[in-house]
This record gives C-alpha cells, structure tokens and sequence, in this order.
C-alpha cells in the first residue's frame, strides 16, 4: 500500500507543525528557565484535543484524527523517536560510577528506589479504585505499575537543574547524578517486567520463559556485548568515515536491540536503553559522538514524541483533581522523603538531604514515556495518565527552586568572595608571621567560637611543613580541622611581614583559610579562587591601600 | 630516603635476572636494603645457580638478604614483605607475544592487591637495568595523594629524571545530558572549559603547596575517565614511569568487569607502574 499525494503531504504538514510548536513553546519555557521539554509537552497540549480540538475541531481532526494512513506513519515516526530517546538515556549510564559510588550515594539511590516503589505498590494495592486503576483485577501488575513511576527520576531534567544551579561539579551534583543513573536503570528493569507480564500474557508467553530471555539479554548485552563494542568502536573510528560510521553503530545496534526487546513482549525501548548502556560505557566512545548523538535526537526526535503526548487525551475533559492530588503527595513523599533520608543517613546534612530529596524528585521525560507506554497497553486510563503527566510537570518544575532554597547555607556552593565579610577583615600592626596568624585565629574563634589554640596549632604545623607565603605580598597560611563549614580571616598589614614568600617580598594581605578536615579539594577550590582573583600585584597593593573593611570586600567582589 | 627496604621475588628466568639487575640499581639508588625472596625448594642445584645468579649482578650479602619459602608465590612473598618490613615490592610484568603490549599477571596482581607496601611493576626488563628518564605521576587531592607526589618527585630527583608530568583526570559524569534540554552544546562546552581552567588553578595550587623541585614539572588536566585518560597520555608522551597513588578499596571481580580508575592502567601497562601505599 502506497501513500496518495494528498497523504504524503498532510504527513510532512503535521511534522512540521509539530516541530514547529515544540520549539516555539520549548524556547518560551526556556525562557522562565525550565526545562525545554515541558514546553514540548505544553506543545501537544494546545494542539491536541485539549485546546485546538475543542476551539477548532476541524483542523485538529484533519491533521491529526481522519487520515488512518498518515495517523499510522506519524505513529512510526513518533515510536522511533521514543526508542532514540531511550537509547540516549542508556549511553549516559555510567556503569562504573555506579560500581564506584560511595556509601551516601548507594543509600540514596536504594532509598529512592525502595521508599517510593513500596508507597506506592501499596497505596495502588489497597486502594486501587481512588488511584483509578482499570481493572481492579489486575490490581497487582497497577500496584506495580504505580510503584514503579513514582521510583523514576528524569535524568536528563536533573542534569539541567544541576547545570543551572552551579551544581554538577560538587559532591551533590556527582551524587544525584550516580543515583539518579541508578534509578533509571532499575525503574526501567523493573517497568520490562510489568510490561512483560502484560505483553507476555498478549504473545502468549510464559511469564517465567520472559523472566529467563530478559535476564540472559541484560546480562548478555552488559557482560559479553559491551566488551565487544567495546573492541569493535577504535576499529570503526579508524576505518568509517567520522562520525557517520560510528552513528550508523550505534543505532543499528539500538534499533536491533529494540526489535528483540520488542519480539519478546517487552517494549522496544528498553532493549533501546539496554543496548545504550553498552555503548555508552565504552571508553572509545568519544564525548563528542555523544553530544552529536544528544543533538540529533533532542532537535529532531524527542521532541515529536513530548508533542504527541498532548495529541492523545483531553487534559481538561481527563483532570480529576482528585487522583491528580494524591500522585503529586505520593511522589513528593516517597522521593523527598526516601532519597532525604538515604542521603542523611549517608551523613548529609538536613538541608543537603531535602536538596537532593527535591533533585531527585523531577520526574519529567521519563516519566512521561512511561505513563505513554502504560496507557498505550491499557493498563492505566485517562485519568490516570493526565495525572501522571501533571506530576511529571509539578515535580520538574519545583525541582531546581526547592533545592536551590535548601543548598542556600550549604558548603557545596561556598566560595570565598561569599566567605568574605567586614566583620572577618581587621588590620593589624603584628610584625612577626606568628603575631599575625595569632591575631587572625583570634579573629575566627570569636566568631565562630572555636579554640583559637586549636587552630593555630594545626596552622602553624602546616607553616612549619611549607611556608605559605606566595608572591606580590600575598600569604594563605591556612589548616585543615574538625569543622563542617569553611572559616576566613583577613588581615591588612601595610607595613609588610617577613613571609618566606616565594618571591622574597613581605605579606602585606594575610588571608587566614580553615577549612573542613573531610575535603580537602575544597580548601584547594578556595585557595585556587584567592590566587586566581589576586593574580595580580596592582589589585593586591590597591587592596592593602585601602582603610575600610567594607571597601575591601566591595573592591575585591568587583574583582571576582 | 624514600624506600628503606626493597623487596624481590627472585626466579632463573632471563626476566628475573633483568629484574634483578633493577632492583640492585634501584637500591644503589635509594640507598636501601635489599630483600630477596625465593618461592622453592632450597637443593644444592638451586644454591648453586643462586649464588652465580647473585655474583653476576654483584651482590656479595652486605645490605641484602636472601629468603627462601616454599608455597603459593604470592602467599610467601606477601608475609615474607610484612615480616621483613619491606616498603617497596618490585615485580616484573608480562609482555604480551611479539605485540609489545604488556599486562599483570595472576601474580603480580594478586601483590598489588593486597601487598602491604608499595609495588613497582616493570614492564621492560633489560640485562641493563632499567633507568627512568620521563616521569609522570596522577594527582590526586589526598594525603596519599600527596605522599606519592612527593614519592614521585624525590625519585625523579635520584634519577635525575629529565622530566616530572602530573596528571589531573577529571570528569563530569552525565554532562551530555544537558545537552538533550537545548539541544545545544554552547553551554555545555562553555562549562566544560570553565571547569577545565578551574581544575588547572587548583592543580597550580596543589603543585606549590607541595613545592616540588624535580628537573621539569608539568603540569596538565584531562577532561575524561579517570586512568584511562593518564594511561593514554602517558602512551601518547613515551613516559617511562607512572606513579600512582594506591586505590582507596581493594578491586574486586565486579571491578574487573566494569573497570575502572586503576583498572584502565592495569590492563594495558603503558610503561612501568609505581604504585604507592602508606
């Protein structure tokens, strides 16, 4: 069967218009500094019954209801669209860091995992009617369902509130990040076997037969396979043409992987996914592939299938602010709660653990292919999937303001120009190198109560060990003690002291930094932060000429 | 002195002959002692080529013991190095035939596992003995990390190595993903960059608070995995040896499978390892 003109045309029109739509809404979002896919998704709500359908019935049943042809085609399209997301999910999970993650992150990402799957397996369980289940006969296989999407966190829209609060590159950002991965791969593993137990029982598989066929094609595919394309991807690189060959790898192993996945009753995204860990794990795969990859699906791809997702049902016809309200408390609950108190038994702090209890919260795409896929197979109805979207949308968007409120006090975002306050800056006439590190252990016990004895001890152990003072009249005597947070001290001493600086010249700014005995990268982070804003002589000299605390911390702000 | 006892497990191989002869330099070097330990029987035939064996290399008994022990290799070379307080164990390591690729061995990598004290796996054993002229060493913000930079520095020194590279590898895992938001790489790489300046400051930092004085101290950070970034690196620039501080938890199978860190360097030894421990 071949299709007409007209249908060829109305096909191309409706992509078009889809793309146009998600990028349009997406960049608005954007704008508010949300993620780009919940505009996709706003996207398919203004063009699907929701909005267009019922303002202008006609053209939404044009372009997208009458034509059984094109409906089909754009299925496809938008079925490869959600297979491509999934096998870029897959290349991001680094198997690795999850082997490597270290206590706090394993709590936190088996608290994410078992708090809210149990809260939700058994809300769904015993009350499957207000949860709105479809068949409360299959109140079991919903359970799991339900527990299951509130265990997932979107990692992607993790990855841009971590991105956009200065967070990737701290303890807190590697760890929501490791646990989210974690998350991901479970919720997905855990989300085949429902799909599976449904699936299996349409291809009229034993349950236990796909049980047998999806362990030995997980562990096939991570064990045996990923060292394979492991050893083939340097051969590709060397002898394809860059990076049409390596891309022509990747998703014809991705697409395979769907076709078997599928075959077997599972979704194909999940042998997608699967397929997307081997690769991505491999050290031959180059960022740049990734980032290509990323940028070929994300543009062109994802976006149809966030836009579809509006096309499927009316969001105001199907919003039943009931079953929306207990979704978003049981996925506040069992996500805060759960990742909160794994990372505070992870040894946290209370406001660290709420962070990342609210980071890893956001449910956003992935939760929303996961609603599609259970909707698509009947096992949840309108109702439930409107809901479900809603709370995808709620826990994305409070996401990054939640945490950033949370990491305010928090040392993970502690620099020193933030350290830096009038009260903490004095200048002194002290003429020897211990009269000023004295004077400025005084300064920081007053403060912040602590045994200036103590700290000038570990201070002067660490001068003794290596002179610190640097060059142009610069000293960072500092020490590393049993503090949580990190403690400064500035001294002024126009007149100079004898430092055994680098460059022979006397200190003239003495800056006092105490920092937590458990990070030591963060005393380097703050020393690299000093030397870097006083990189130069001048600054440092038109610094020490001033005679105001206040002044100081102005001029060096304007500085950094 | 930055080793006080060396440790060799000695065999009549033409590798352990050469290895020999390593050792015997590397203690010259240090100025230490020197322990030998032979896994096998003591028979009059095996005293015999012992004792030509020791009288070819030069050592006549002063400064050095000799330890025979029979039972599982790695067994006996671990107690005999605990009892006799050895602090750097020297091993040889397997060359891969007629590839010019070298690996660990089931032994030697048992002694790195779970030696006590420092490992020296040498990848070309010659009947010259070996000599390093192009040092590199990770970096690692630690205490160990700071004692193997210093290991590192004071060795390059004795040897009066032409060059000392610290290397810092660092990652951040999952930073494609943000492009899957914009679908834009701008940011991203802008990032990428700020960080990658940001970790050479602090490597700057690192570097003179620890005020090393070998020959030629370079620096450079990698952006990717870590070990598998430095063992490249130090492929890529014919580094003689690397030093690396010891991995914080012993590896297990599961990290054999999904390597990682030291893992990278293990499979594929791009020259002679040094790894140190408290």
């Amino acid at each position: 069967m071949n299709l007409s003109v007209q249908e060829i045309t109305l096909f191309f029109i409706c992509v078009s218009v889809l793309l146009f739509f998600a990028r349009a809404t997406g960049e608005l979002i954007r704008y508010f500094k949300q993620p780009i896919v919940i505009g996709e998704i706003f996207a398919g709500i203004i063009l699907g019954p929701t909005i267009l359908g019922s303002i202008f019935p006609d053209m939404f049943n044009y372009l997208f209801h009458d034509s059984g042809t094109v409906n089909i085609a754009l299925q496809g399209l938008i079925t490869l669209g959600v297979v491509m997301l999934l096998l870029v999910s897959g290349l991001e999970i680094d198997l690795s860091i999850l082997v490597t993650q270290g206590k706090t992150a394993s709590l936190v990402s088996l608290m994410g995992i078992l708090f809210p799957f149990s809260l939700g397996f058994f809300a769904a369980y015993y009350f499957p009617q207000e949860l709105g289940a479809s068949d409360v006969n299959l109140r079991f296989v919903f359970a799991l369902f339900v527990g299951t999407a509130l265990s997932i966190t979107a990692l992607p829209v993790v990855a841009r509130t971590l991105m956009d609060l200065n967070l990737f590159k701290t303890d807190i950002g590697f760890l929501i990040i490791a646990s989210a991965m974690f998350n991901d791969l479970v919720g997905w593993i855990i989300f085949s076997l429902i799909l599976g137990m449904i699936g299996g029982q349409s291809h009229g598989v034993p349950f236990s037969s796909l049980l047998l066929l999806l362990t030995g094609f997980v562990l096939f595919t991570l064990l045996i396979g990923r060292k394979i394309i492991n050893y083939i991807l340097p051969y590709l690189e060397k002898f394809t043409t860059y990076p049409g060959g390596v891309l022509n790898f990747i998703f014809v192993l991705g697409f395979l992987g769907a076709a078997f996945s599928e075959y077997i009753g599972v979704h194909a995204i999940f042998g997608a996914f699967i397929v997307g860990i081997a690769i991505g794990d491999s050290v031959h795969l180059k960022e740049q592939t990734r980032e290509i990859i990323h940028q070929f699906v994300t543009n062109i791809f994802a976006p149809l299938f966030f836009v579809s997702i509006g096309l499927r049902v009316n969001f105001i016809q199907n919003f039943d602010p009931g079953i929306v309200l207990i979704f978003l408390v049981l996925a506040f609950a069992g996500k805060v709660i759960g990742c909160g108190l794994g990372a505070y038994w992870g040894g946290m702090s209370k406001e660290e653990s709420l962070a990342i209890g609210f980071g890893m919260n956001s449910r956003g795409a992935m939760e929303i292919v996961l609603g599609t896929l259970a909707f698509q197979t009947g096992l949840i109805h309108e109702k439930v999937f409107v809901a479900l979207v809603i709370m995808a949308l709620v826990t994305s968007i409070s996401s990054a303001p939640m945490m950033s409120f949370f990491l305010k006090k928090s040392k993970q975002l502690v620099s020193f120009v933030g350290l830096l306050k009038p009260e903490i800056i004095f200048f002194s006439k002290a003429s020897t190198k211990k009269e000023i590190i004295k004077e400025l252990c005084d300064k920081i016990s007053i403060y912040h109560k602590l045994s200036s004895e103590k700290i000038f001890n570990e201070v002067m152990v660490r001068e003794e060990l290596i002179s610190t003072g640097l060059e142009k009249h610069l000293a960072i005597p500092h020490a590393k003690v049993d503090i949580q947070k990190p403690l400064i001290a500035v001294a002024i001493n126009k007149n100079g002291i004898e430092f055994d600086s680098i460059d022979g010249l006397p200190a003239k700014l003495i800056v006092l930094l105490v920092t937590p005995k458990n990070d030591p990268e963060l005393q380097l982070k703050l020393l690299a932060e000093i030397s870097k804003t006083l990189g130069n002589k001048d600054e440092i000299d038109r610094l020490v000429e001033l005679n105001n605390a206040t002044e100081f911390v102005l001029n060096f702000k304007q500085l950094s | 002195m930055i080793f006080n006892k060396i440790g060799l497990a000695i065999t009549f191989s033409p590798n352990g002959l050469a290895l020999l002869k390593t050792a015997k330099r590397l203690q010259n070097l240090f100025n230490s002692d020197l322990c030998l330990i032979h896994v096998g029987d003591k028979e009059p035939d095996s005293e015999l080529k012992m004792k030509k064996l020791l009288d070819e290399v030069g050592i006549d008994g002063t400064k050095s013991e000799l330890v025979w022990k029979k039972g599982e290799p790695s067994k006996i070379i671990l107690s005999v190095c605990a009892e006799k307080d050895v602090d750097l164990l020297i091993a040889g390591a397997l060359e891969k035939e007629n590839l010019l690729k070298y690996y660990i061995g089931s032994v030697a990598r048992t002694l790195m596992r779970e030696s006590p004290c420092s490992v020296l796996i040498i990848t070309h054993p010659t009947q010259d003995a070996v000599h390093f002229r192009k040092f590199c060493a990770t970096v690692e913000y630690t205490s160990l990390g700071e004692i193997s930079l210093t290991t590192a520095n004071e060795f390059a020194k004795l040897e009066h190595a032409e060059e000392l590279t610290l290397i810092k590898e660092f990652q951040i895992p999952g930073l494609a993903i943000t492009i899957s938001d914009s679908g834009s790489t701008t940011e991203t790489e802008q990032k990428r960059i700020a960080w990658q300046k940001e970790e050479e400051e602090k490597l700057n930092v690192f570097v003179k608070e620890l005020k090393l004085t070998a020959n030629e101290i370079k620096t450079i950070c990698l952006y990717g995995k870590h070990g598998w970034e430095s063992g490249n690196y130090v492929k890529e620039i014919n580094g003689d040896i690397l030093v690396i501080p010891s991995p914080p938890k012993k590896l297990k199978l599961f990290d054999r499978i999904f390597q990682h860190d030291i893992e990278f360097i293990i499979k594929q030894l791009p020259c002679s390892l040094l790894i140190v421990k408290k």
